[in-house]
């Protein structure tokens, strides 16, 4: 049976929705069920955002079990096989989701929330932050993603398909790199840099810190 | 093409469970379609809105609140037109009165009232369930649990409407209407019934004194017999098991109750899935029950279910004992790990080891994390209104906050808000405590989409007993936190296209309305020294528009129709005193602080800004420059 549970999570405006919805679309594209709910948090920006992306399907031959199948829209306890978090401290927030064969990727890109900038909360040192994920799994990536599309792109647009390519390569998706692309192309303009800001993704996996 | 209006039967396609239940009211032929927004059923007069392109037959309203909208899709019911009416949770109370005759006058063709349910208040202001109206609407409640069941019972909803001579509710908790995933689709009707015909029918639609009592028997008949047939209708299911043990769900809940068998690692017990929670059938139920010695019923807030079945169990002699609310909490929202907890001990079983090892650490390393709630957006026109109402009170007033993107206030660093519960709980309840307490102020504050939604009576009421307070229509041209419908104010669409917007100036003068103000809240000196003004003339109503359109549709105009001139807003470090005013009091989130050689200075992300000026305006040191450069003419760019 396939089931591969991705959570992403961020503050509204990082795009969270529309990269779920690729990670989703590609698997109508493969013929993948999928579903999963989203936390919008309202219309404002600032509060947390998360996306639960839940792939379920039969392997060849398998019959339909209705009882395994039941899928609700949001991921349990220890059950994400992979994390996405736009911001450090969104991924520590998720963490309880996590076990210890999670793949966690992590916008090294800290967004200070009200509470600290009004100096009634401290934000915990990204180390820490990182330090206590990987209690959680060692499979702890670290990418500064923004960065990336800032020195690569001069933007933030291609934070998204920068992290679509580290997803794919760092993970077991049942999607392919094929039907995400395919899905790219559908949903963004300008496929070409889309097309190079997701290799970039995918060769940064390779560098992705382990111990910053 | 707009992928909810596809004729090719069997293409599986992503929707959004409110995308489902606008694709079930397609299948089903539906005509005409009206809502107030509300999350979480916001997105299903949007998708209407959308799809009226490629189907011109379909009426759709934005309505100025539930109730207009509930008579109208009625009026369009009896009219023969197939017509639905969504709205959330709360909205049933301000429709309440519209459908507690639906089930006396019953419909011509079918009509389909669908609630967008919100347990756990994620998006509300309360998290009541709208389930228990029906014992006394009799209004049949389908609770699809899955994207598909959404469409598929949504088309069914209108069948079962029509024959059994009742509105059908669609009951959508916040987690269905927002889980997006898989959706196979049914076939669209060939031809779409455009023309509607009313036919009279007074013995149901007079509603008077001796009538009204044989409509009210006509309408609990109707729902009888419906509940005689519910075995037949596939709307419940029984996945049969082993041991005297079971369970009954309904709804999401029944996921959750499923994903926590199976972590426990319970494969084979009897469940039933109710499809239709109203009305029961006696026998459906009593043959689930029967051999059994227990049963759990999982499912949200009071216990609807719960209260049915052991009130039918009852009366059919059966003593299988039902345990619900006695373990599972009446408040607030299930999930799958709530479930599981909860049947780990009354099941005797143990938790999986990795979840185990997980909730230690989460106990342990996720405690102390900072909250992260939401802010104004960059631009935001009501944090600049905050902003100056804060300066220009110091806090020492009541405040008399309404429902909105503008209930943000509540949380730092505004706090401004003295109390929320329903749509104008604010001048509604700042009038009472005028007239008992005459020394101190209030300013109320409401936005334009809640006023006309229901507070014109309140303000009138407010002018015609002589209340003093000063009310500040924040008057930003959309429905901005359920995204961006129509308001009766909105006067442009952005793209250019036109709308008709009422004259809310004319409007407060006709009502008695002496003192009227209007500013541009990004001009917070105007702003405070108006509020300033409008608190000096102590008596009456005093009303204050603060006008200007919401940032983010300013922004999408202006993609179609750019300015002439591009803006820019910097910090000067050398002349930044770091006194905090906009970082910390003003709190855009555009303004940020860097770390730079051991010090730090606030800095504005060009990327998040979107030029409102209000940092500039309020700066004590001058310390924000402001940059116009011209663009290059239209030749150049290309």
């Amino acid at each position: 049976m396939i089931r591969y549970d991705i959570v992403i999570c961020g503050i509204g405006g990082q795009g969270v929705i529309s990269l779920g919805t690729i990670l989703k679309l590609a698997a109508i594209e493969e013929g993948v069920s999928v579903m999963g709910a989203e936390r919008r948090g309202g219309a404002q920006r600032e509060g947390s955002v998360t996306s639960n992306i839940r792939y379920r399907g039969l392997s060849p031959g398998e019959a339909h079990d209705e009882r395994a199948m039941a899928t609700s829209g949001l991921i349990p306890a220890a059950g994400a096989d992979m994390m996405i978090a736009m911001e450090p401290l969104e991924a520590l927030r998720h963490a309880a989701l996590l076990n210890e064969r999670s793949v966690v990727i992590v916008n090294d890109f800290p967004l200070i929330p009200v509470s600290v900038r009004i100096g009634e909360r401290a934000y915990p040192a990204r180390d820490e932050i990182y330090a206590r994920l990987r209690r959680f799994t060692p499979h702890v990536h670290v990418v500064d993603i923004d960065g990336l599309s800032k020195q690569n792109f001069n933007s933030l647009r291609q934070v998204n398909t920068v992290s679509l390519g580290l997803a794919s390569a760092l993970g077991a998706l049942p999607v392919s790199e094929e039907s995400i692309l395919a899905t790219v192309k559908q949903r963004f303009p300008d496929f070409e840099t889309n097309k190079r800001a997701f290799d970039l993704g995918r060769s940064a996996s390779g560098a992705a810190t382990h111990g910053r | 093409m707009h992928p909810l209006g596809s004729r090719e039967k069997g293409t599986t396609i992503l929707a959004m469970g409110n995308e489902a239940i606008v694709r079930g009211g397609l299948e089903a032929g539906i005509g005409f379609f009206t809502t107030y927004p509300g999350t979480p059923a916001s997105e299903i007069g949007v998708e209407y809105m959308a799809l009226r392109s490629e189907f011109p037959h379909l009426y759709v309203e934005f309505s100025i609140n539930e109730h207009v909208a509930a008579h109208a899709a009625q009026g369009a019911s009896w009219a023969n037109i197939r017509a639905m009416t969504a709205m959330k949770h709360v909205g049933m109370n301000v429709a309440a009165e519209v459908l507690h005759f639906a089930g006396y006058t019953g419909v011509k063709a079918g009509f389909v009232v669908v609630i967008g349910s919100d347990p756990g208040a994620t998006s509300s202001t309360s998290e009541q369930d709208d389930r228990w109206y029906s014992l006394h609407t009799h209004l049949p409640i389908l609770e699809p649990a899955t994207i598909q069941e959404a469409k598929d019972f949504t088309a069914l909803a209108f069948e079962l409407s029509e024959r059994y001579n009742l509105p059908v509710i669609i009951n959508a908790p916040s987690k269905l209407c927002h889980n997006i995933g898989s959706l196979s689709l049914g076939s669209l009707p060939a031809t779409f019934r455009v023309k509607g015909t009313f036919e009279r029918n007074p013995s149901r639609y007079i509603n008077l004194f001796a009538g009204s009592v044989a409509n009210h028997r006509a309408g609990m008949t109707s729902a009888r017999r419906l509940a005689d047939d519910a075995p037949s209708l596939g709307l419940n299911r029984v996945l049969s098991g082993a041991g005297r043990t079971g369970f009954i769900s309904s709804s999401i809940n029944y996921l959750y109750l499923m994903e926590a068998l199976s972590i426990l690692g319970v494969s084979d017990a009897p469940v039933m899935k109710i499809g239709m929670s109203y009305p029961l059938n006696a026998g459906e139920i009593a043959a689930f029950a029967r051999g059994l010695e227990r049963i759990y019923v999982v499912e949200d807030l009071e216990g609807f279910l719960e209260y049915q079945i052991k009130r039918l169990l009852y009366d059919e002699n059966l003593r299988t004992e039902i345990v619900g609310k006695d373990i599972f909490p009446d408040y607030g929202e299930l999930d799958v790990d709530l479930v599981t907890g909860i049947l780990k001990d009354e099941l005797a079983r143990p938790l999986p080891a990795n979840v185990q090892r997980t909730a230690a650490l989460a106990a342990e390393l996720t405690a102390d994390i900072p909250p992260r709630q939401g802010a104004y957006c960059t631009g935001c026109p009501h944090r600049s209104t905050l902003y100056s109402i804060v300066k220009a009170t110091e806090r020492k007033v009541i405040f008399a906050g309404d429902i909105g993107c503008y209930t943000l206030s509540c949380l730092p660093p505004f706090r401004a808000f003295d109390w929320v519960t329903c749509m104008n709980c604010g001048t509604g309840i700042a009038h009472g405590i005028m007239h008992t307490n005459q020394d101190e102020e209030v300013i109320a504050y409401v936005g334009d989409s809640t006023f006309f939604h229901s507070g014109l009576p309140n303000l009138i009421n407010a002018v015609q007993n002589g209340t003093s307070m000063v009310l500040v229509i924040l008057d930003n041209k959309w429905v901005a936190m359920t995204g961006h419908q129509p308001s009766p104010t909105t006067a442009r669409g952005v793209r250019g296209d036109t709308m008709k917007p009422v004259d809310l100036k004319g409007l407060l003068k006709s009502i008695g309305v002496t003192y009227v103000r209007t500013v541009s809240p990004h001009n917070i000196k105007q702003t405070i020294v108006t509020l300033h003004d409008a608190l000096a003339a102590k008596s009456g109503v005093r009303v204050i528009i603060a006008e200007e359109e919401c940032a983010l549709q300013a922004e999408r105009r202006a993609t179609f129709s750019p300015p002439e001139y591009e803006v820019y807003y910097q910090i000067e470090p050398e002349r930044c005193q770091k006194c905090n005013e906009c970082y910390v009091d003003f709190g855009c989130p555009a303004i940020r602080s860097r770390e730079a050689g051991g010090d730090f200075h606030y800095y504005i992300e060009e990327s998040t800004c979107i030029r409102c000026g209000a940092c500039h305006d309020l700066c004590l040191n001058s310390a924000i420059l402001r940059t116009e450069i011209k663009r290059p003419g239209r030749e150049a760019a290309s």
